[in-house]
């Protein structure tokens, strides 16, 4: 990356190569703004101790400290040199149950946000490019499910299928797209006014070749701001969804912790032990991801950035 | 939220005289025609007075009817009802009153729908006179004196024209029993006056109110603060935390109700055409047997019911004496996965590559397990049985589902396995009648209540058998012989049968009487003893309380709060760049 900076000593050969030249200087930049904003590194640094401990937990820790029939504890055992977090109501241990809760949490959060955001895109783009009915017909199907509270869209759909991480995913993903939809069209919007894509036009590019070579590189900037941004939220309908019971029974994960823990009576039992970590595993993770997401997107949107030189 | 409630304890302050009750469960209805909830048949229980109901000791005792004898043949009963009992508008209460009761359950099917059993084998129901009534059946019936049925004013009802669709809230809504329901409020509160006329006489105390709570850690919370006086239906960690309380007094009684895991053995209807989509591998009973054998009811007991709770064996409770049953040393299926797997694999289910069996027609064995998805017994449990069949070579995978998903589910016969849970009554016909092949639905899956889709002749026979034997040990023999079928047959493994846990607040009532008197249950007894006689004592000054658990509710709260700060930021930030564009 620091050679970027630099000028190439040589000049590159083919188009190819300037192209991923220039690409490269565009990341460095976008990465030295980034890292002047700490909240966004904090952030950064704390999401990846989580995932990286949420991916290594098959190596670290004993799958078998999750079956409730070899649960190695006492059933609601507080705080302690063997239980660092205590146990839960079958005597398994909160920390290794918190552990593994951060992978399903995660999980989810991500799928269901690529999801939302991959619906929201190809909306939002042909809803912008191609006008017309199409435009119409794409902006009324947004405008409906806008107008749906989703969290109950979400608790039918997740009612009617078959309970599993897939429902839950699709649940969260299939009522959260319509904002992305709107923010990615108005960006297409401006981005199909400017005259390099008249110009691209008027020398024959096709719809393909405009949205895929000018359109999309120009939008997903925000597209990704955006979907840092939702990831947040997916993590807390996700939580929502389980606390509730209509998550995945068989899984563990933060939202059916506290699910299970209010079910067994841990709130009358003063069990602070098994409410707290998975509550504040949420408020961690959706803090971290929301700090990412509002750093880049001061790096990013270029109105944003405008206006924070201005201040 | 918490706060909240803190604040509304301290707003109710209420005099002595009303006992507040905590309830979660909704009423399904106020006709007591229709009602089958718990909750709603209690509340039939208190409004009005049956022909006999059950003493303490769970033996019938006079109701409406003062004494009742019966013919040689056991064919005609011949009741006297009480003179001078008054319905609470201030008619007398007579025989007549019974002839319309039976008789609209006779010749209306919709009134037949919460109780219709008892008058199944009824010929006529007569009254001579105002006092007496004569009720002829086909067979012999042995529930005559443990009719659960509500006895309601003609003068009342005659003029009702849809049973159905009649709510039955005209308030005060006219009534026999000791208390007289006086205001309604769907999932908010439900409010009766004692019956100044009830024959009994009066309750001690003026009124009985029950407040509807989300769930059991509210009510809990509700009769710490002394919001309420008496709760039940806890959680063991719920009642382990009210020990500590000095007011409060915690019941732990043996309970009617049990759990089962019913094993789909080929779902069909009343003519035998199978229904629903059932593992065809759970018709064998080698299969249904090693299942059995693979579950450790120890563990059940132990680990979810908090040690509430005692094994199960036979299909009627331990608290209803001679009519439980318990195998013969020899017999008893013990908890032993290795036998199991041997037993699988001689029946001809060998395990695959991946570890799951495959049946001789070459489907993996795996199952299916329903439950009620927020019962923390279902929840609990269903992980335990996945874990214990998987050692066995069962794949189980688990549908927790809402109580309405749940019924049309199991009526559906859509289902492999099945956490399922029932209580009993003094008398075991009811309970016994689920498992009979008569009880399977119409092709319309309506027009039966069966439990486990069993269809045994064997069993069936000892059924009929049972409900025209009087004499009461020949009886309970034939009941216990029915359990055992039921037990080797294995269409459903008897989980444990529950405690009922409650607790109530000293400094504000007392005098409770339990039903059995020793160590029984105050609320859903089968009968109507338990508020009947409750007494208030002299206000005191409400304790402080624990504050344990309003800590823990503020933590909540902010640790709530904060999560919603990060949404609400997200949200934010989202929604202004939207609007910048």
């Amino acid at each position: 990356m620091t050679t970027t900076q630099n000028p190439p000593s040589t000049p590159p050969r083919t188009a190819t190569a300037l192209v991923w030249a220039r690409r490269r200087a565009a990341a460095a930049r976008v990465w030295r703004q980034f890292a002047t904003d700490r909240g966004g590194v904090a952030g950064l640094v704390v999401l990846g101790v989580i995932v990286l401990l949420a991916v290594l937990a098959p190596a670290l820790t004993d799958q078998t400290g999750l079956d409730v029939t070899r649960a190695p504890g006492a059933p609601w055992q507080a705080p302690s040199g063997e239980f660092w977090l205590g146990t839960d109501h079958t005597g398994r241990s909160v920390l290794l149950l918190t552990w593994w809760g951060a992978q399903v949490s995660l999980l989810v959060g991500l799928a269901a946000t690529l999801l939302s955001v991959g619906i929201g895109t190809v909306v939002g783009v042909c809803a912008a490019h191609f006008g017309g009915w199409v435009s119409s017909v794409l902006l009324r199907v947004t405008d409906f499910f806008l107008v749906l509270p989703s969290l109950v869209l979400a608790l039918v759909l997740s009612t009617v299928l078959p309970q599993g991480l897939g429902t839950i995913i699709l649940a969260i993903g299939v009522t959260s797209w319509p904002s992305t939809a709107r923010l990615v069209r108005a960006q297409t919007l401006t981005v199909e006014a400017r005259p390099y894509i008249e110009r691209s036009r008027a020398l024959g590019g096709g719809h393909g070749h405009v949205i895929g070579k000018h359109v999309l590189p120009a939008v997903l900037p925000l597209v990704f701001v955006n979907t840092t941004l939702t990831v947040a939220s997916a993590i807390i309908a996700e939580s929502t969804l389980s606390f509730l019971g209509l998550g995945d029974p068989t899984r563990v994960s933060w939202g059916s912790m506290l699910h299970s823990a209010s079910l067994h009576g841990a709130v009358s039992k003063g069990a602070w032990w098994y409410l707290l970590p998975p509550g504040l595993g949420i408020v961690v993770v959706v803090l971290a991801f929301t700090l990412c997401g509002r750093a880049l997107e001061t790096v990013l949107n270029p109105r944003l950035a405008h206006s924070a030189g201005e201040r | 939220m918490a706060p909240g409630v803190a604040l509304q304890a301290a707003a109710q302050q209420a005099g002595g005289t009303t006992l507040r009750v905590a309830i979660t469960q909704q009423i399904d209805t106020l006709n007591p025609f229709i009602a089958i909830f718990q909750s709603s048949t209690e509340l039939g229980r208190l409004m009005y007075e049956f022909l006999t109901t059950f003493d303490t000791h769970n033996q019938p005792t006079p109701g409406l009817a003062e004494k009742w004898e019966t013919s040689a043949d056991k064919l005609t009963w011949t009741y006297t009802i009480r003179q001078g009992a008054k319905w609470s508008d201030g008619q007398p209460i007579t025989a007549k009153d019974v002839v319309f009761t039976y008789n609209l359950m006779m010749t209306n099917a919709d009134a037949a729908t919460a109780n219709g059993n008892f008058v199944a084998n009824f010929e006529s129901v007569t009254a001579p006179d105002e006092h007496t009534v004569v009720i002829k059946t086909k067979v012999p019936v042995t529930t005559m004196t443990a009719m659960e049925v509500p006895i309601v004013p003609e003068h009342v009802w005659a003029s009702v024209s849809d049973i159905a669709t009649y709510a039955n809230d005209t308030t005060p809504v006219v009534g026999s029993g000791p208390f007289v329901l006086t205001e309604y409020k769907a999932n908010e509160y439900i409010k009766l006056k004692a019956n100044k006329d009830y024959w009994r006489g009066p309750a001690k105390y003026d009124e009985l109110q029950f407040v509807y709570y989300k769930n059991a850690d509210a009510a809990v919370q509700a009769l710490q603060k002394g919001e309420v006086d008496l709760v039940n239906r806890l959680a063991p960690a719920q009642f382990d935390s009210l020990k500590n309380d000095p007011n409060i007094v915690p019941n732990q009684a043996k309970g009617r109700r049990f759990n089962e895991l019913l094993i789909n053995p080929g779902a069909a209807t009343k003519d035998g055409q199978p229904i629903g989509d059932g593992h065809p591998a759970l018709k064998d009973v080698r299969v249904r047997q090693a299942i059995a054998k693979a579950i450790d009811v120890t563990t059940i007991v132990n680990k979810v019911m908090g040690g509430y709770a005692e094994p199960a064996t036979g299909l009627i409770p331990t608290m209803w004496g001679d009519y439980h049953w318990q195998p013969a040393a020899g017999q008893e299926r013990k908890f032993d996965p290795a036998a199991a797997n041997a037993d699988l694999d001689a029946a001809g289910y060998p395990k695959g590559a991946d570890g799951t069996r495959v049946g001789p027609d070459g489907r993996a064995l795996t199952l299916r397990l329903l439950g009620h998805s927020g019962r923390a017994f279902d929840e609990q449990t269903a992980e335990y049985v996945k874990r214990w069949l998987s050692d066995i070579g069962i794949g189980v995978e688990v549908q927790l589902v809402s109580d309405n998903q749940f019924n049309e589910t199991s009526t559906a016969g859509n289902f492999d396995l099945q956490v399922s849970t029932w209580g009993s009554n003094p008398d075991p016909d009811y309970i016994l009648s689920l498992h009979t092949c008569a009880q399977r639905p119409n092709p319309d899956g309506k027009g039966g209540t069966t439990d486990s889709f069993f269809c045994d002749a064997e069993y069936d026979a000892l059924y009929a058998q049972q409900s025209a034997e009087f004499d009461r040990t020949k009886r309970a023999e034939l009941v216990r012989k029915m359990q055992q079928r039921l037990y080797e047959q294995a269409p459903l493994v008897m989980l444990d049968y529950d405690n009922a846990l409650e607790g109530y607040r000293k400094d504000r009532f007392d005098g409770f009487q339990k039903q059995p008197a020793q160590d029984g249950v105050i609320m859903a007894q089968s009968s109507y003893w338990g508020y009947y006689s409750a007494t208030p004592v002299a206000a005191t000054s409400a304790g402080a309380g624990s504050s344990t658990g309003l800590v823990i509710g503020v933590v909540v709260v902010v640790v709530v709060v904060l999560a919603g700060g990060g949404l609400l930021v997200a949200r934010r930030r989202g929604s202004t760049a939207d609007e910048r564009e």
